[in-house]
């Protein structure tokens, strides 16, 4: 049980510091609430076992720069937008094509 | 001389409904679009939808033009950079042209549909990537309803619409044409509702949106818009729900609107 829990808590931290770098950082709540729920578990059991574990303090340490970075992300990143000029040009291209093939339609009031 | 009058009002009332009132040029709407990921609704893109006016020789018509483009962060995962316009009547957003000019992670596509609204007719060409980098067209000439539409003309129709004079539970049907393919997409009024938007707290009019026998917009009332209700019936809000998720579009600004 408490092998397990290892397992499961470190590779959720790790995989929420991942999520948590990348921009994909929202992803990482879920993974992160699974390695601070293993960590409280091992503890809870270390506890009971009367043993001490390194692992305990590792894990918290991962989640809490994933954490932190998820916080950081979500207070101080601002959406902002990429390079349009490629788009820009085809808004431009599309226009003179869209006026030379309506030069010849004639509007009808009843349409 | 009643008869007159009444046939005169008739028309009056007629004309006034299929007359543009709502949208001007110059107008430019910029919304967010968010993804709902584990719960938690990420913004990924912006989506910007401009009027502008367009002369030609013989006429003139109104440009409406709709852009997606991804932010910077989720460029490197999926660029988004599409373009969708159509060329409209002004006075009565009727579409005389459509194009649909999409760049989706390495995926491209071309849609123009040149209608002919004597003949009830639309001659598509549709052009797309090969992956040699080479282009492919096909041009067809499809028929249509009198009243089929594109998908930007209708998002403009929709604001034109006499809501104010509906009451909860009215329908209406639009046919629109995507992909060669007409599509009917009925258009429910819900209720009014006043909301909480960056352009400030909105009196609305709540719509549900559903694509009558496809899987696009899933759901009868999970398709939802939200129009201000007053004379610019300004889209400030809309919920969607398509088959690998749902999302939200909120405004962000308005201006050059008509009244």
């Amino acid at each position: 049980m408490k092998k397990s829990l290892i397992i499961s808590g470190f590779i959720t931290a790790v995989l929420a510091v991942i999520l948590a770098v990348t921009p994909l950082s929202n992803l990482s709540i879920i993974p992160l609430i699974i390695g601070f729920l293993c960590g409280l578990g091992i503890l809870f059991i270390s506890k009971k076992d009367k043993k001490r574990t390194k692992t305990i303090q590792y894990i918290f340490l991962l989640v809490t720069i994933a954490l932190c970075l998820t916080i950081y992300k979500g207070i101080f990143q601002t959406s902002e937008l990429g390079d349009t000029e490629q788009l820009q040009q085809r808004e431009e291209d599309n226009l003179e094509d869209s006026k030379e093939i309506l030069e010849d339609i004639e509007i009808d009031e009843d349409f | 001389m009643k008869k007159i009058i009444l046939i005169l009002a008739v028309i009056a009332s007629l004309n006034s409904f299929s007359q543009n009132q709502t949208i001007g040029f110059g107008e430019e709407l910029i919304f967010t679009a968010s993804y709902n990921m584990s719960g938690l609704l990420t913004d990924i893109a912006q989506f910007k939808m401009e009027t502008s006016e367009v002369k030609t020789s013989k006429s003139t018509l109104m440009r409406l033009k709709c852009t997606a483009a991804t932010y910077s962060k989720w460029d490197n995962f999926f660029k988004i950079r599409d373009l969708y316009e159509s060329y409209v009547n002004p006075k009565t957003l009727t579409p005389y042209l459509y194009k649909r000019d999409i760049s989706e992670g390495g995926y491209y596509k071309f849609m123009q549909y040149k209608y002919n609204h004597k003949s009830k007719s639309v001659t598509s060409l549709k052009r797309k990537k090969r992956k040699d980098g080479n282009t492919w067209d096909e041009k067809k000439i499809l028929n249509i309803g009198a009243s089929t539409k594109d998908i930007v003309s209708l998002l403009y129709n929709i604001r034109n619409l006499d809501i104010q004079k509906a009451s909860p539970g009215d329908k209406q049907n639009f046919t629109i044409l995507f992909d060669n393919e007409e599509v009917i997409i009925s258009i429910k009024y819900i209720s009014k509702e006043t909301i909480s938007t960056k352009i400030g707290k909105k009196e609305c009019y709540k719509l549900s949106l559903s694509v009558k026998g496809k899987d696009v917009l899933k759901g009868s009332e999970s398709n939802l818009l939200w129009l201000t209700a007053d004379a610019n019936k300004v889209p400030v809000y809309a919920k969607f729900k398509i088959p690998v998720g749902n999302g939200e579009l909120k405004i962000v600004s308005a201006s050059g609107l008509k009244n």
